[in-house]
């Protein structure tokens, strides 16, 4: 399983977004951090979130089991460790 | 009597940098930004070393805060003066420019009004905007001043929230943690931080609660 956590700040909310309209994508809340968890990996489209270079690159802010395998302009891909 | 908090300090004093340009110092801080002088001393050498006479010259950053400069009479600049760098210090040639600018002071205003006025100040003057940027949360002009020292005006986007302050101490346990371990990177602070996400972030909103009712 991959799993990555969000900091529920207004700058991530198109990111969120795309998660949540992602089927593959199951997502909780721990604190005031959203959990992404997914059986297969857990991919977001950068222009779909519509995140500004900064929020985009700094929007992760843990990785459980998982890690980072594509970060850039076009999407983030976090795939099981 | 009531007791005094821990955390007692109330912002900047002053932060100090020597300069062997005074009168583009001033012309860059005095007439172009329009930050008053507020302070200055003018110094004979003294002490145990041959110290040079000195002028030690303050401006008025706002909020009493102030950025401070010593310019020492007779003394000529140390290293390369085309390596990068700034007058306080020279760095090798080479040394990448994200790292040469690391070392800054940023200057707070209120909203996009006063950043702007700002931009204009400098546009117009020898020492013209270098860039412009949105970061996450704040929004932020930057140029450097006569000796080289980057300077940024920056205003926040929003207000800081409670939950950015949880992040903080997170990323900086998962830091600490990280740093002193074998190659830090990351992905090892990353992984850390989800660790102390699921010990402590669950809680955040129960003590929370407790600490506000």
């Amino acid at each position: 399983m991959s799993r990555m956590y969000v900091l529920e700040v207004p700058e991530n909310d198109g990111f969120v977004a795309v998660a949540t309209r992602n089927p593959e994508i199951a997502i909780d809340k721990v604190g005031p951090y959203f959990r992404l968890s997914s059986d297969g990996d857990i991919v977001i489209d950068r222009r779909a979130t519509g995140c500004r270079h900064a929020v985009w690159y700094s929007a992760i802010a843990g990785l459980e089991g998982s890690e980072v395998v594509q970060h850039d302009k076009d999407a983030l891909r976090v795939v099981a460790r | 009597m009531s007791e005094k908090p821990i955390h007692r300090v109330q912002g900047v004093d002053h932060t100090a940098f020597p300069t062997f340009d005074p009168s583009g110092t001033v012309r860059f801080y005095r007439d172009v930004l329009k930050f008053p002088v507020v302070h200055s001393i003018c110094a004979a050498g003294w002490g145990p070393e041959k110290h040079p006479d000195f002028i030690h010259f303050f401006f008025d950053i706002g909020n009493d805060d102030r950025i401070a400069f010593f310019y020492y009479f007779g003394l000529e600049p140390f290293g390369d003066p085309d390596a990068p760098g700034d007058s306080w210090a020279r760095l090798p040639k080479g040394t990448p420019e994200f790292f040469v600018n690391s070392r800054h002071l940023a200057i707070h205003v209120t909203d996009e009004e006063d950043l702007l006025e700002y931009r204009r100040r400098l546009d117009e003057s020898d020492w013209p905007v270098e860039m412009q940027v949105m970061h996450e949360t704040i929004e932020s002009i930057y140029t450097h001043d006569p000796n080289g020292y980057m300077v940024e005006i920056t205003r926040a986007l929003r207000p800081v929230t409670a939950q950015e302050d949880l992040d903080a101490e997170l990323t900086i346990e998962a830091l600490c943690d990280v740093a002193d371990g074998d190659d830090p990177s990351m992905d090892k602070l990353l992984a850390r931080k989800a660790e102390l996400i699921v010990e402590r972030a669950g809680q955040w909103d129960t003590q929370r609660k407790l600490v506000h009712s």
